[in-house]
């Protein structure tokens, strides 16, 4: 009686397993430098913009596509809304619809993405990579390369609050995590998701619109990296033009970690968070045990090979045994 | 001719696939010089015994000989070194390549490391004119139309230099005289000594070209018969069929009530002018050759693809179908015929697979309840006596036939007033079969309609109160229960079959 439920919370079960084997190592070996309150919430707070960006990528995965564009997006969302509220910049705008026109400018690079894929046929990498080409060029040139500093003091100090003693941007990780655990599984905008990534063509067939659900996946991943953009805007106090390069390599990894198959389908934001904190755990505690960085970088290259190479060998094994049995059956009869 | 030794002998060859026996112990031999005629009822075991013989499938059981040599082991690439040629559609060149590199695929002439292109388009030029072809041999495939390709393919096969011939209905998108220039090509294969076996539904061709015709049915041989001792295409078609009925067909005999769905007159890509009715408690059959139209007129009613022209009407109440949508929220549910690639949704589990399309039975201030939506799968698993461990279990795992039965029970509990069944046994086993015309049953006694489309006679024929017959995309005959014959359906469904050669040649 191998239940999905149970065989869902394995895989998460076993990434879980990881994290506290990795934890436990680390808290040992660094003799309880790892494991102190501050180091563990400041992990999770350099987990929390990655994490944001990591769960939109999980969207478009489970879609069965790519989102390349979502580290241009983090820069462009803090490029803008440092544009519009800077002290020292023309506009000198409120922050809040600031921070809603910065959203807005993210949600609109998902949406021609998603026109791109699903209306002009283009395969979601290649509209993808125009697009992060397309806007960090964008950010470039409405910045003239330039970071912007001079934003507001409410802003700027937020990177530094803390809530219950955790940071308050790993709170809005977190947030976001039980926000999107939700909505994937108890909405029909979740479930949708899942049909249109496991079988396009079914899914329409069950009436699904798949247009419209499709811009909503590419918009919503879009938001995420807009928010993580402006997540990082007021950890760097500035909007920075190059802000952001590289976090969609971050976010497919964490996915990918997570268990998201690139074939479309599966994957859970539970496991991408898990991904993500996997990742951030062996730097920061490579770093504490004075491992060479460029050491843990080959590490997490093969981590994220290894993972999806173990996935892969189980799901063959379970399909051999699956397919065995089946055809003892016809034998059978 | 006969009496020469065959170049081709298989023995006993039994094939089965999940739930279906495909070929059981058929035997077939072919002679050098002899053009062999292959025929039988959609899902005979043509195309299977064909994919044995080029080594596409592997038998299960029986032996192989070519050319004096017993094959224990076949592959298509093995099969084509010992000269064994089968003309599909579009498999055999690649469309973005020239009809020249296609022939010369992996031998090109070269001058030093060079490719010599003079030679090779030459060469290509004198080969296509010898058996009358003058088809630009600088074009890439993908430039020509779909009977000139067709026809590069077959030049394709017999460049080659092949021994065995296999032409798989090679007359379905050619023109008359393409055709003409088919025949001409296969008579002078059989003077230099190739063996061919010719398969089409087009029987008049198969008499005009062939010498013997093996006949095949239910995956068992009927025998074969030179076409001297049939006379007449008229002989061939009781071979074909004639089957008893079985007592699988579970028919309910249910009072018909009003008119569910009405189409007049409708129009698509594929399909003209077709007019007919559901009425509450009935089955109605579409029956027709493969490609006939019936798929697409059934996708075209579910809004699936769009319409050119014509009417729907659901209870008395006109109404458009633009997309699935409107479909299920009108009353029309469609259960489409490739199920892998169109119905199921694989990795998913079994709860997800039944409540995709009903979630809104079991919504709680607009959020999913679980517990509803696991009762509402486990009811209908239950009802349908699906075998499964737990709902929990993703669709992949299931048999073929228990994955036809999940998406049942999601269109069972959607509940429509006519629901369309394409090919909906395909597949499955006999078991599973009879329990699925079970379901018909309880459909209609509910006072719903079903629309079953079947290549499978014996079966359309056993469940259906009425079976219109499609052709070439034309509806050729409506026909009453007390008038259901196979022959007198296959007739019909073959009807126009050779007059849409004509009009593609005229247009």
């Amino acid at each position: 009686m191998a239940g999905k439920r149970e065989r869902k919370a394995f895989a998460e079960r076993n990434l879980l397993i990881i994290v506290v084997v990795m934890w436990v190592f680390l808290a040992v070996a660094t003799r309880g430098n790892f494991s102190s309150f501050a180091n563990i919430t400041n992990l999770l707070r350099q987990t929390s913009i990655n994490g944001v960006v990591a769960i939109g990528m999980t969207l478009i995965i489970i879609t069965a596509g790519i989102d390349l564009s979502v580290g241009s997006i983090v820069g462009l969302s803090g490029m803008v809304f440092a544009l519009l509220t800077s002290t020292r910049g023309a506009i000198q705008m409120d922050m809040l619809p600031a921070l809603v026109i910065a959203l807005l400018a993210a949600a609109a690079v998902g949406l021609v993405s998603a026109i791109a894929v699903h209306d002009g046929k283009v395969p979601p990498f290649i509209a993808t990579l125009g697009m992060m080409t397309l806007v960090r060029g964008l950010v470039m040139y409405v910045s003239g390369g330039r970071m912007v500093t001079g934003l507001p003091m409410e802003f700027r100090q937020f990177s530094a609050l803390r809530i219950l003693g955790m940071p308050a941007l790993a709170w809005i990780w977190i947030l976001l995590i039980i926000l999107m655990l939700f909505v994937l599984k108890y909405t029909k905008f979740g479930r949708n998701l899942y049909a249109i990534g496991s079988n396009q063509e079914a899914a329409r067939l069950s009436g699904i619109n798949v247009r419209i659900n499709m811009y909503s996946f590419y918009v919503v991943a879009a938001i995420f990296s807009g928010i993580a953009g402006l997540m990082l805007a007021t950890r760097m106090a500035a909007g920075v033009p190059t802000g952001g390069s590289g976090y969609e390599l971050d976010a497919i990894a964490a996915a990918v970690i997570g268990g998201a198959s690139l074939m479309g389908g599966s994957g859970t934001v539970l496991g991408t968070a898990l991904g993500a904190v996997i990742i951030q755990t062996m730097r920061n505690g490579g770093n504490l045990l004075g491992a060479d960085p460029f050491i843990m970088q080959i590490l997490i290259g093969a981590l994220i090979v290894l993972a999806v190479f173990f996935d892969q060998y189980f799901k063959a094994r379970k399909r051999l045994r699956v397919t065995r049995r089946a055809s003892k059956e016809v034998d059978e009869k | 001719m006969l009496e020469d030794r065959p170049i081709l002998q298989l023995d006993q060859i039994s094939k089965a696939f999940p739930g279906v026996k495909a070929l059981d112990n058929v035997s077939f031999s072919v002679s050098s010089g002899e053009v062999r005629g292959l025929v039988g009822e959609n899902g005979a075991g043509k195309s299977t015994l064909i994919k044995i013989i080029t080594g596409a499938y592997t038998r299960d059981s029986g032996s192989m000989t070519f050319d004096d040599n017993e094959i224990v082991k076949n592959s298509p690439i093995i099969s084509t070194a010992k000269g064994i040629y089968a003309v599909y559609q579009d498999v055999m060149v690649s469309p973005h390549l020239s009809v020249a590199e296609n022939f010369f695929l992996g031998k090109q002439p070269k001058i030093g490391p060079f490719v010599n292109w003079r030679k090779m388009y030459r060469d290509a030029r004198r080969f296509l004119e010898r058996i009358g072809l003058d088809t630009d041999v600088r074009k890439t495939v993908g430039e020509l139309s779909m009977a000139e390709s067709e026809m590069v393919t077959i030049a394709k096969a017999i460049w080659g230099n092949p021994k065995l011939v296999i032409f798989d209905e090679p007359t379905a998108v050619l023109t008359k005289s393409e055709t003409k220039v088919l025949f001409k090509i296969i008579k002078d294969l059989q003077n230099e000594g190739v063996a061919v076996v010719y398969i089409s539904h087009n029987l008049e061709e198969v008499f005009e070209v062939c010498d013997t015709v093996t006949v095949l049915k239910d995956g068992a041989l009927v025998g074969t018969y030179t076409t001297e001792e049939l006379e007449d295409v008229e002989k061939l078609i009781p071979l074909m069929v004639g089957r008893t009925i079985e007592q699988m067909y579970y028919k309910r005999e249910l009072e018909i009530g009003r008119e569910l769905l009405r189409v007049d007159n409708l129009s698509g890509e594929r399909f003209n002018d077709i007019s007919f009715n559901v009425r509450a408690g009935e089955i109605v059959g579409l029956f027709g050759l493969i490609g006939a139209g019936r798929t697409e007129i059934a996708r075209a009613i579910f809004g699936v693809d769009s319409l050119r022209k014509g009417m729907i009407t659901l209870k008395g109440k006109q109404v458009k179908l633009k997309k699935p949508k409107d479909s299920l929220d009108n009353g029309v549910g469609y259960l489409p015929e490739d199920k892998r690639s169109q119905g199921i949704f694989p990795q998913q589990d079994i709860d997800f697979n039944i409540n995709i399309i009903n979630f809104e039975k079991v919504m709680k201030a607009g959020f999913i309840s679980y517990r509803k939506a696991h009762a509402q799968a486990r009811d209908y698993v239950n009802k349908l006596s699906i075998k499964i461990s737990s709902i929990y279990q993703p669709l992949f795992e299931l048999s073929g036939g228990n994955q036809q039965k999940v998406i049942i029970a999601r269109w069972l509990c959607k509940n429509p007033d006519v629901l369309i069944f394409d090919e909906p046994t395909v597949g499955i086993d006999v078991g599973t079969k009879s329990e699925i015309y079970r379901l018909f049953g309880d459909i209609t006694e509910s006072g719903k309609g079903i629309i079953l489309i079947s290549s499978y006679l014996p079966e359309l024929m056993g469940v259906s109160d009425r079976i219109y017959v499609i052709s070439a995309g034309r509806l050729v005959a409506e026909v009453q229960k007390k008038d259901f014959s196979e022959e007198r359906l296959l007739r019909f469904a073959m009807k126009n079959v050779v007059s849409t050669a004509k009009i593609e040649e005229a247009g």
